[in-house]
């Protein structure tokens, strides 16, 4: 029998899809998370006041500055320590919830400077034209600038979008059942490293390629219309 | 109506308009003419809050308007017109139009859908009310745009010049909307480089160069009896026969 067969077995398949199905949902929660963090911190970065401004480019700086391994890991092992110091309060954590919000928020570091970006690309006429017909600032952003910001913005994000799945592995690290983990999981059980991380490479692939394709073709939708 | 005193811009060393006391009064025509960068584009944005003016006073109807605070309530019934037009390329000509009167004026949908439908009526374009502004041509996209500001119910309208991006067989068409709303007795202050537009519709030129009103009055007084060199100058120039 060979090792594909045996270890490629439903069940095993079902573990692995499982895996996947988690890596997904990593991506996806970090993504939602770190949209709403990044559109707040954009628009902290454009607005007049000083002190959310301050913040936001910090936050911008520190996550994009250091590994998003090191960030999960003061996460995920630093976060008891500072409820114990704090609060007496000792909690064992979630590996999947603590390393979705660790992705959150770096993702929206990243989804920051997209968002600032394609915001600042919509012509200024167009703030104009809102004022002279008496929108007010968060109207106008919403009404006029979003949208036109969002066609932008698509390409991008729909890599962030891939890359958040990808880095989703990271995740393994701290025993996030996710698809590279229960890779590993199978890789250590059957003594066979190869066969599992080749089926969760497919696995990847299959994801990464089917989103780039309906992203083309959402694209294609989106620049009908210009 | 609107009243400016001691108005002063600079963009750098550069001053765009310096001391500038202008008052348009209801129902008059006025139309500023100068060369180009002679700060008149400066000077009528500085009337909508486009520009904050760095010193002087800008009153509408008497009240004054703090620019330190939001100005958009106070100048809600001044319309503005562009060069380039600044419709919402996402948008609808209809929904270009009823924007404002909904989301800032708080009017039914359908109350200002009917008011929006009556003013494209009125420039020319009923039938293009579901079109976007990328199937519009350039002198359909400013009569769009002269409607969305005919839809805050301006008490005046100002326009930065109009025409200058248009192709010129499409000048006449708006030139024309504009004609007619002058007529209608709304007041219109018009920068402009139509100067044949300024003759005959404008009640008032003014004339301005270097940030400062140079020379202003009647279209015969400014046209035909220009006093300074520099107008005399500039007419010179522009006009050509």
């Amino acid at each position: 029998m060979n090792a594909f067969q045996r270890i490629l077995t439903p069940e095993n398949l079902q573990f692995m899809l499982k895996g996947a199905g988690y890596s997904v949902l990593v991506a996806v929660f970090a993504l939602a998370g770190g949209s709403i963090l990044g559109l707040l911190s954009a628009m902290a970065k454009m607005g007049r006041h000083k002190i959310p401004k301050l913040i936001a480019n910090v936050y911008v700086e520190v996550i994009r500055g250091t590994p998003m391994m090191l960030q999960i890991l003061l996460f995920y092992l630093g976060g008891p320590v500072v409820t114990k110091a704090l609060f007496h309060y000792v909690y064992t954590p979630n590996p999947i919830l603590v390393g979705t919000i660790a992705v959150g928020i770096n993702s929206g570091a990243y989804t920051t400077e997209l968002f600032r970006s394609a915001i600042q690309s919509v012509d200024k006429g167009q703030w104009e034209a809102a004022q002279t017909i008496g929108l007010s600032r968060k109207q106008t952003l919403r009404e006029i600038i979003l949208p036109q910001a969002f066609k932008r913005i698509l390409p991008p994000y729909i890599n962030e979008f891939i890359v958040l799945l990808k880095d989703s592995s990271l995740l393994a690290s701290i025993g996030a059942v996710e698809l590279l983990h229960s890779a590993d999981v199978l890789g250590a059980k059957f003594y066979n490293y190869l066969v599992p991380l080749l089926f969760a490479t497919c696995m990847y692939l299959i994801m990464t390629l089917t989103i780039s394709y309906f992203a083309r073709k959402l694209e294609r939708r989106l620049a009908a219309s210009d | 109506m609107i009243k400016a005193v001691h108005l002063c811009k600079s963009f750098g060393d550069i001053k765009a308009v310096d001391d500038v006391n202008l008052h348009i009064t209801k129902g008059e025509v006025v139309c500023i003419i100068g060369p180009s960068g002679s700060g008149k584009s400066t000077l009528i944005r500085c009337l909508h809050g486009l520009e904050i003016p760095d010193s002087g006073e800008l009153y509408v109807n008497g009240k004054p308007i703090d620019f330190s605070g939001d100005t958009t309530k106070d100048l809600a019934h001044i319309g503005f017109v562009f060069q380039l037009f600044n419709l919402f390329p996402h948008k609808t000509v209809l929904e270009n139009l009823t924007l404002g009167p909904v989301k800032a004026g708080g009017v039914p949908v359908k109350q200002a859908e009917q008011t929006a439908l009556a003013l494209l009526e009125r420039v020319g374009l009923a039938d293009k009310a579901g079109a976007y502004p990328s199937q519009l041509s350039g002198g359909q996209k400013q009569r769009v745009a002269i409607a969305r500001a005919l839809c805050q119910s301006p008490e005046v309208i100002l326009f930065d010049e109009p025409t200058s991006a248009l192709d010129p067989e499409m000048i006449g068409e708006v030139l024309n909307v504009m004609k007619e709303l002058a007529d209608e007795g709304m007041t219109l202050a018009v920068v402009t480089h139509e100067m044949g537009f300024a003759r005959v519709v404008a009640d008032r030129v003014i004339f301005v160069d270097g940030g400062k009103i140079i020379e202003e009055g009647t279209p015969e007084q400014i046209f035909d009896h220009p006093q300074s060199d520099r107008l005399k100058l500039f007419l010179s120039q522009v006009i050509h026969m």
